[in-house]
């Protein structure tokens, strides 16, 4: 008689590799000059950091070089992290994130199409994390987001995601650099005083 | 706008982003050296950190991987050469005076713990834990000792763990004005964050009891640090300014090395 029950389909589909607490055991390990730490680092890393450096550089040589600068750097300045100030991805992030802004920025200035890049907005949301608290400041910055006037939400995305300049969001927004420091500034405090609240 | 709202605006682009080629390289010299400039910028890294989840992942080419693999292969190996080098000189220069240095220090490591080495006010230090500190320890069961590029050592901190009395020696290293030298210690078992063990008096000595609390075996295990600190120490009980830090090692057991 067949069996009418089906195999379960809740067995872990998803590997712990991306858990906090993995990560910070792993950049432990890297800090002491763990190489098969730092390999396996790379794997459960890479992929998400790329797309952060590749979003901003979008093209696969730039990013290639800069992702290997990043890792480097992760090398050299593992023993620096502190669980206490950072989740391990932000951490590592932020270093790809900057070095892909400080090599935009010595790039000739191609032409940035912003319907494209806006297009590729949210929807994937904060998904990939799977640590509550992660989700919470996601849903929290959000929400602050969505009380910033029109445009100035674009604008911080663009930044953040795209490396976009004050004089990029100037020639977009089709308005003097000052006035979009400006922008800029308020849009900040705002945030940062939503966040607070 | 105060001069804090300043500082808490340019934090806050340079997280975002915003800021030109030369006010970047500027902000990433700064931050260096100015811990409430850093602990705004990483404050607004956390803010803003959530954006980051919208870049969707993409697995970069399956070479990058052994790229990457290979340049850290070749740094490390340049690193024990450059170590090598100044293992050599430093026999010649400073045999006479430290013995107990000398014969160990092609045990020495580089270790890094924060990103302000690079800054001129990088430190080295020199860890010896030994004897009987008034006399010469000749057989010091630990030592260990850390520098940051090719200079000399900018304190020796040693620790007679019999009584857990330390001492601290500044060799090199001079009193800064408006800033503190602040020791840490960091151990798996006292949770993830290096421990303040005490802030420098002014002529640079430290309470030779400041070690009396913990157990000698956590004291072997332990890495120690010394950070340069705003006036007084840390304001926020975490190593803000430039470090260096390091283990200690046993000198007779070549097994237990942890190199």
């Amino acid at each position: 008689m067949p069996n009418a029950s089906r195999p379960s389909s809740t067995a872990a589909s998803s590997p712990p590799a991306a858990g906090i607490a993995h990560l910070c055991g792993l950049l432990d390990r890297v800090a002491q000059k763990d190489r098969q730490a730092f390999a396996d680092l790379y794997d459960a890393t890479s992929a998400k950091l790329y797309g952060a450096v590749l979003r901003i550089l979008r093209d696969r040589g730039s990013a290639d070089d800069v992702l290997q600068e990043a890792y480097v750097k992760i090398w050299r300045q593992a023993a620096v992290f502190d669980a206490g100030r950072a989740s391990p991805i932000t951490w590592m992030v932020t270093i790809a994130r900057h070095l892909a802004i400080d090599e935009l920025r010595r790039q000739p200035k191609g032409y940035r199409e912003p319907e494209e890049a806006l297009a590729q907005a949210p929807d994937e949301g904060p998904s990939a994390q799977d640590e509550l608290h992660q989700e919470q400041d996601a849903q929290r910055l959000y929400r602050c987001l969505d009380t910033l006037e029109d445009g100035r939400q674009d604008m911080v995305r663009l930044a953040y995601l795209e490396g976009w300049s004050r004089s990029d969001l100037a020639t977009h927004f089709d308005q003097p650099v000052n006035t979009v420091k400006t922008w800029l500034h308020r849009a900040l405090k705002q945030l940062k005083g939503c966040l607070a609240s | 706008m105060t001069q804090h709202d300043d500082l808490d605006m340019l934090a806050a682009e340079y997280a975002l982003g915003t800021l030109d080629a030369d006010t970047r390289a500027d902000v990433a010299r700064r931050r260096q050296q100015e811990p409430e400039l850093e602990a705004l910028i990483q404050a607004w890294e956390a803010r803003l950190a959530p954006l980051g989840d919208e870049a969707v992942a993409v697995a970069p080419g399956p070479e990058l991987k052994e790229r990457i693999e290979q340049r850290i292969r070749a740094i490390e190996a340049e690193a024990q050469e450059a170590q090598a080098k100044q293992n050599a000189a430093q026999k010649e220069t400073r045999a006479s005076d430290h013995p107990q240095v000398a014969t160990l220090q092609r045990r020495l490591v580089r270790w890094q713990w924060s990103t302000g080495l690079a800054t001129a006010a990088a430190l080295v230090l020199a860890i010896i834990l030994a004897g009987p500190l008034n006399k010469a320890p000749s057989d010091p069961s630990f030592v260990a000792v850390f520098q940051e590029d090719d200079r000399q050592p900018a304190f020796m901190l040693s620790v007679d763990l019999s009584n857990k009395q330390l001492n601290v020696l500044p060799v090199s290293a001079e009193p800064l004005a408006n800033k503190s030298y602040q020791l840490w210690i960091k151990e798996d078992s006292l949770g993830p964050n290096p421990r303040s063990v005490g802030v420098l008096n002014d002529d640079l000595s430290l309470d030779a009891g400041a070690l009396s609390d913990y157990d000698p075996a956590l004291l072997k295990r332990a890495t120690f640090g010394i950070s340069i600190e705003p006036s007084g120490g840390s304001p926020t009980g975490q190593p803000t300014g430039p470090a260096i830090h390091g283990y200690l090692y046993p000198t007779g057991q070549a097994g237990a090395q942890r190199l």
